[in-house]
């Protein structure tokens, strides 16, 4: 039997016959957890009605061929070369991503949800950081404190007073969303690079191969057309006429997102340029080609504000071109994300963002936070080193989950040199509890068994509003009970299926 | 296309070539350790090597001890050029320097040529030495050979012929031309041992060449070196034939950049059309000398340094470019 037969015979979901139940047949090693939101499964172990099919065909296919599947998918990545590069300090090596074959699926509502809190989130944060740019209204009314905001390292003076494509600061921004018992929850914002866009392609790809008749039956929304709407979003903020010329910016191949901006760049059809391809002249931006210099009008910029331009940010810098900045600043080049949109995904500024929400869109906000506590306040700061065994800290400007520490996880002597380290720049931190992440099936050590997982979307602002598309990056932390998604954590990722009404 | 690209396709081509030739070569020279005399073999390595631009590594000073190492140590010899990756032409460290040039040209790449080179690489990263050595030393190059083969293919079959196939075209006939010069020109000053008939040794320069069947077909059986290197130098029909790869190389130029439109006589088109010149001078009427009879080694200096100057003027021209030719005024 294979994969597809046992798609075949499993048929239309039936909801009188009840198949797949954890700790059951092939879920016998499954063991559920009411601490945690199970996606596959309701609390009495019973798949859930938008689960059924997927229940019915894990149920019925043998392991063997599961692991077979599984086998196909990792090896698509290897030949493929989808990687991420970790840089080591002797030597760069190459990593695939690991992929688990069994998709979490989504239905329409709640994707629905997702998309317009993200949706709502992101024209928000485009209105605050047109606002901290240029009035400072929010600051002066006290809706995000001015020194948190104009204290963050994030903050670009440079960006002060200057007129920004269409007021888009964040035109590609990706969220980490999490799901508790209590529902949907944003955990974190990406408004600088977010990345990973391209696993979510290559993690549907690979699926599709390897589930062929499963993916058909199960009615998935199609997310294929990412590429296209970047291109048109990034297209959109130029005011060239004609066929504005796009191109991605890559600090270069030892980049560990590197395979992404190689993969998105080709998909867009626009030039990949590492800042030793690039010269200002005039305040134009022009690439070098093989028959002379070309000039180039937009640049989805995949490096970070510090390293865009020697001239005007950090003058060691040789990632980026000396005088893009200005070229910017001339209106001669669009840049997205625009520089100084870490601001908004500063983790201190997160715990502000429904406030921002509210102020400039008289909404209330679609998606909750996750309970957060700032360092920077007395009682914050109490409260963190009181509850450290029980809370995740992260530094305010991390990312990848480095420099974090999670207390449940963690040695008295860890603690003891965090809390130190809060205490001499308690600014720097802020602390959540542990949060009760919802697992998805996964096939793991030959078996079914439920991991933690989360999902990033990304999010499209473009000249003509936003854009998303149906899915996104789901992050699975493989080992069991671990909470830490992130693919520098040992993390891996499945695909999501969001399903059609 | 970018300039950095253009010099990507152009070194990616070059490094798929340098591998191939040199598993050729190390095929020949693998299948040999089983019936040839070791004054041949010895002179074999000496050959490859040579040819390659190296010294034999750590040869005796000794004649006669160099010689039993060169043979008592073939396997070595033989893995330094396909496994060490310290060694720049090995076939490892030139199929990793040609997957380093294409990964960073996958929005260029059609997806297949990628996962083709990717999959010769892992094969030859991840190979078993230790054990190939032992059980089947020749079919490990061998397999080599058959996965650049492929790669070949796939290139012809699914790229489109833009910029970027004319890059990695001219980078593999600049780099075959270079190799084929200093082959030759090996070969012919100390390819040949004292004992053995001449003709047999210029009959292993056409099988390394994979021009043995053309030579028979064209010529007779019996193997003559001027013939050898007449053939090998100035027939366009052969595609191991330094006159082909010129060939190749003046029309890649003028899909590059067709003359009269941007670079009337540009350099690199200026240097290729001097090498068809001496070639074509080179070859001699019906009363000139014979080919092959002494004239050949000044010719293969100076088609070196030609074949030299022609790569130089290449990646000036469209690759390392002043950035001041190209601003608008």
């Amino acid at each position: 039997m294979n994969a597809s037969d046992a798609t075949s015979t499993g048929g239309a979901g039936n909801s009188r016959e009840v198949v797949g139940t954890a700790g059951s047949g092939a879920f016998s090693q499954y063991d559920l957890d009411p601490r945690f939101f199970d996606e596959m499964f309701r609390a009495d172990g019973v798949p859930r009605t938008v689960c059924r099919r997927l229940g019915k065909f894990l149920d019925r296919v043998p392991a063997e061929e599961l692991a077979r599947v599984q086998d196909s998918v990792h090896r698509r990545f290897i030949h493929e070369g989808i990687t991420f590069t970790v840089l080591g300090k002797q030597e760069v090596s190459e990593h695939i991503i690991p992929i688990d074959c069994i998709p979490r699926i989504l239905t329409s509502d709640e994707w629905q949800h997702i998309e317009d809190g993200i949706g709502q989130r992101l024209r928000a944060v485009n209105l605050f950081l047109k606002d901290i740019y240029n009035e400072g209204r929010s600051l002066r009314d006290g809706v995000v404190p001015a020194d948190l905001v104009l204290g963050c390292p994030q903050y670009r003076v440079e960006m002060r007073g200057v007129k920004v494509p269409h007021d888009v600061y964040v035109a590609v921004g990706g969220t980490d969303i999490v799901r508790t018992n209590a529902g949907f929850a944003v955990l974190e914002d990406n408004m600088r690079v977010p990345s990973g866009v391209s696993y979510m392609l290559a993690c549907r790809e690979a699926t599709k191969r390897a589930l062929p008749t499963l993916y058909r039956e199960h009615r998935v929304r199609e997310v294929s057309t990412y590429p296209e709407r970047l291109y048109s979003t990034l297209v959109s903020l130029s005011s060239r006429a004609g066929t504005p010329r796009v191109a991605v910016l890559t600090p270069g191949r030892y980049n560990s997102a590197y395979y992404e901006h190689a993969f998105l760049a080709g998909q867009m059809g626009a030039d990949l340029v590492e800042g030793r391809d690039l010269v200002v002249h005039n305040a134009n931006l022009y690439a070098r080609t093989s028959s002379g210099l070309r000039r180039i009008d937009v640049i989805y910029r995949r490096i970070d504000d510090d390293f865009t331009d020697p001239v005007t940010f950090r003058g060691d810098s040789a990632l980026g071109a000396a005088g893009l900045f200005h070229a910017y600043r001339a209106g001669n080049v669009v840049l997205a994300n625009a520089p100084g949109t870490g601001v908004a995904d500063d983790k201190a500024v997160y715990v502000f963002i429904p406030d921002i929400i509210r102020y400039f869109l008289g909404e209330e906000p679609i998606l909750a936070n996750v309970e957060t506590h700032l360092c920077r306040s007395r009682d914050g700061l109490a409260h963190t080193l009181d509850n450290l065994q029980d809370l995740v800290v992260k530094e305010v400007g991390g990312s990848g989950g480095y420099g974090m520490l999670v207390g449940p996880q963690s040695t008295a002597r860890e603690r003891e040199e965090y809390a130190d380290r809060l205490r001499a720049d308690p600014a720097n931190f802020i602390a959540q509890p542990v949060l009760d992440l919802s697992r998805a099936s996964c096939f793991v050590e030959g078996s079914l068994q439920p991991r933690h997982v989360d999902v990033r979307p990304f999010t499209l602002h473009g000249r003509d509003g936003q854009n998303v598309v149906p899915g996104g990056l789901c992050r699975v932390a493989l080992q069991r009970g671990n909470l830490v998604v992130n693919s520098s954590q040992g993390g891996g990722c499945k695909d999501l299926w969001v399903l059609r009404d | 296309m970018l300039a950095r690209e253009a010099g990507d396709f152009y070194w990616m081509g070059r490094y798929i070539e340098r591998t191939e030739q040199t598993a050729r070569l190390l095929r020949h020279q693998l299948t040999g350790l089983v019936d040839t005399p070791a004054d041949e073999l010895a002179l074999g390595w000496r050959v490859l090597y040579r040819t390659l631009g190296q010294s034999v590594p750590d040869t005796p000073e000794d004649a006669d001890e160099a010689e039993a190492f060169l043979i008592a140590d073939a396997y070595t010899l033989a893995g330094t050029l396909v496994e060490d990756e310290t060694v720049p032409d090995s076939m490892i460290s030139c199929w990793r320097a040609a997957r380093a040039n294409a990964s960073q040209l996958r929005p260029q790449l059609p997806l297949r040529v990628w996962t083709c080179l990717n999959r010769g690489y892992l094969w030859i990263r991840d190979c078993d030495f230790p054990g190939a050595w032992k059980i089947r030393p020749v079919e490990l190059v061998a397999e080599g050979i058959d996965r650049l083969r492929l790669l070949a293919g796939v290139v012809d079959a699914v790229m489109p012929r833009d910029d970027s196939w004319r890059f990695l075209e001219l980078g593999r006939f600049v780099e075959r031309f270079q190799h084929q010069t200093s082959l030759l020109d090996s070969w012919d000053r100390i390819g040949c041992a004292p004992k053995r008939q001449p003709a047999l040794t210029w009959a292993d320069l056409l099988r390394v060449c994979g021009a043995y069947e053309l030579y028979c077909r064209r010529f007779t059986m019996t193997v003559h070196r001027g013939e050898v290197l007449d053939l090998m130098i100035r027939d366009p029909e052969v595609p191991r034939s330094l006159r082909f790869a010129l060939y190749r190389i003046e029309n890649l130029l003028v899909g590059i950049d067709p003359l009269g439109n941007r670079h009337p006589l540009a350099p690199p088109h200026r240097v290729a059309l001097r090498l068809a010149a001496v070639l074509e001078a080179d070859a001699g009427g019906p009363n000139s000398p014979g080919p092959g009879e002494g004239r050949e080694s000044g010719l293969f200096e100076r088609l070196a340094q030609d074949g030299q100057a022609l790569h130089d003027r290449v990646m000036a021209a469209y690759v390392d470019y002043p950035v001041e030719e190209g601003l608008p005024t």
